[in-house]
């Protein structure tokens, strides 16, 4: 161990998705403003001031915009590919100033860092300054000896504005920490939600101070070892470590809610062949295979009667990127949709995935679809020519791409696409 | 599009870099002399973008700038990171609009000028009542 102990420093961008977009249209500031999930179903993101209508994540977004024009409520589609862009930038600038760095999502990473409590705070203003002058998104830093009290010092961070954004947990006085800690549920500590928040209730554990002072031994055995260690946690004591990039990926998932439900197999046997098909594209360009595919489907949560949620899990014949076996394997899940029910949303998940060329096939289990080449042709005419102008099977034909996503009121892609760059007036 | 898979961003950013590849072909055995000075072929990246994080890529509308070289459709190469300075081309924040000028810092104050005398300078008290977004380093020009 070195002379100064690692701290952790949380950074995560505050209301990710509307700044990204306040980031290239100014005229969105100080506006209620909410960005909108998949088909434009529900807010997802609230600006502070959506937040101050009393608007809350999840609202569906055709019971908000009745009010919309009386509240001078602006939403905005999800812009996926302008959020992947500024998320990508804040991360590699993040990693300029650690070598250590765990991105845990789209808009938030931990940072292992190291010195002095002022040296690390310093560090904490300096991160946040870069990320909003370099990228144009603000960011609030927590930093403290564990990644749960990360969290809760970037918490804290948020809240108070006296703090500027920037809060390393043991520089506040001990009394604060843990009046802080006595007003807060055990629901706001990171990974604990829904059952679990429950069953630790029923325990007489509602807020983070007793969750803390609870016995670790006793927490394991009711509980589990992953509990123990963010009770070890909020007592500062690291438990989990940082995690870096780890090689390859270990999933990738195409899912989407459809602009008109689904109601019957042969048109999932289409939407299924199309995010197989994406799936190999993808698979491909970053060099990967897929041992294990899943394909799933669910009703709207809106939806009181006619719940149906199948899944099915397939094993492939070997790793592959190939359309065609991703293909087939998809369709697995067309026994279990129920006719008639109306089906909001239907994915595919790859897993277990591998760089791929690692181990040569016995021949008798070659692919022969792999060594014509099809996954390649495929992606380079949709590449050339557009996505949608040529596919394999039923994800080719020209009728029914009714059901792709709605984005009716996404921003331009302004990072991304020439034809959408932001426009600065000369005049 | 950007999607997150496990800890990584992955399709996002200005990944734009030239696949390098060898000039010559060599033939197995014999590598051409040429190879070993084959560093890869120059890249308009690294020449026009300083840093990935803080340069954006922006259209110009308007002929306020003609005079400095910047038209109408123009793209403009608008880096976030660097300090504006007395005479910069700046993306400024005007009325909610993203608006191109170029910079005086004087001691009578600040001012944006446009390239063109049918547009007015706006004058501003002091650097820190103005909002700037960016300065541009490059204009791309259609010659």
């Amino acid at each position: 161990m070195s002379s100064s102990p690692q701290q952790i420093a949380l950074v995560d961008v505050n209301c990710f998705y509307a700044s990204a977009e306040r980031a290239f249209d100014p005229s969105l500031e100080g506006k209620p403003l909410v960005v909108l999930s998949n088909n434009d179903g529900c807010a997802v993101t609230r600006s502070p001031e959506a937040k101050a209508l009393g608007i809350s994540t999840g609202d569906p977004w055709f019971k908000l915009a009745p009010r919309a024009k009386e509240w001078g409520l602006i939403a905005r589609s999800s812009n996926y590919e302008l959020y992947g862009d500024i998320s990508a930038r804040v991360m590699e600038l993040l990693g300029r100033y650690s070598a250590w760095l765990e991105v845990y999502s789209i808009d938030e990473a931990f940072l292992g860092i190291k010195g002095s409590p002022d040296q690390v705070l310093g560090l904490g203003r300096t991160i946040k300054a870069a990320v909003q002058r370099n990228v144009g998104v603000p960011v609030c830093v927590g930093i403290a000896a564990t990644k749960t009290l990360a969290k809760l010092a970037n918490r804290w961070a948020k809240n108070n504005p006296a703090l500027c954004g920037v809060c390393r947990w043991e520089s506040m006085e001990p009394e604060v920490r843990e009046l802080l800690m006595a007003r807060l549920p055990v629901s706001e500590v990171w990974g604990i939600a829904g059952r679990l928040e429950k069953r630790l209730n029923a325990l007489g554990i509602c807020t983070i101070l007793e969750l803390s002072r609870a016995d670790p031994v006793v927490i394991r055995d009711r509980f589990s070892v992953v509990l123990m260690r963010t009770v070890l946690e909020l007592r500062g004591t690291p438990c989990i470590p940082l995690e870096e990039e780890r090689m390859g990926r270990d999933q990738l998932i195409f899912s989407r809610s459809f602009s008109t439900p689904l109601t019957s197999a042969p048109e999932f046997r289409q939407v299924l062949s199309v995010y197989a098909q994406q799936a190999s594209a993808r698979l491909a360009r970053h060099h990967l295979q897929a041992k294990v595919l899943t394909a799933f489907a669910g009703t709207s949560h809106y939806n009181a009667e006619d719940k149906s949620f199948p899944s099915v899990c397939v094993p492939l014949p070997m790793p592959t990127s190939d359309p065609v076996l991703l293909t087939r394997a998809a369709q697995a899940l067309l026994p279990a949709i129920q006719d008639g029910v109306k089906y909001a949303r239907a994915g595919i998940l790859v897993t277990d995935l591998r760089p791929s060329g690692n181990q040569q096939p016995l021949e008798p289990f070659a692919n022969p679809h792999e060594e014509r080449g099809i996954g390649p042709l495929v992606e380079q005419i949709s590449r050339k020519y557009g996505r949608g102008t040529i596919g394999l099977g039923f994800a080719g034909l020209r009728t029914g791409l009714d059901w792709s996503m709605k984005r009716g009121m996404r921003s331009p892609r302004y990072t991304t696409h020439w034809d959408e760059l932001p426009v600065v007036r000369a005049a | 599009m950007g999607v997150i898979i496990g800890p990584r961003v992955i399709e996002a950013g200005l990944s734009l870099r030239l696949v390098l590849i060898s000039p010559v072909a060599v033939a197995a055995g014999f590598p051409s002399p040429a190879q070993d000075y084959f560093d890869g072929r120059i890249d308009l990246n690294e020449h026009l973008i300083k840093d990935i994080t803080s340069t954006y890529i922006v259209r110009v509308s308007g002929d306020s700038m003609e005079q400095a070289g910047i038209s109408d459709g123009d793209e403009l190469i608008v880096n976030r990171a660097l300090e504006p300075r007395d005479g910069s081309v700046v993306v400024a924040v005007l009325d909610g609009e993203l608006t191109v000028k170029r910079l005086k810092i004087t001691a009578a104050g600040v001012v944006l000028q446009a390239a063109n005398p049918l547009y007015p300078d706006i004058s501003v008290p002091v650097l820190a009542d103005l909002t700037i977004w960016g300065v541009a380093t490059r204009c791309l020009h259609h010659v």
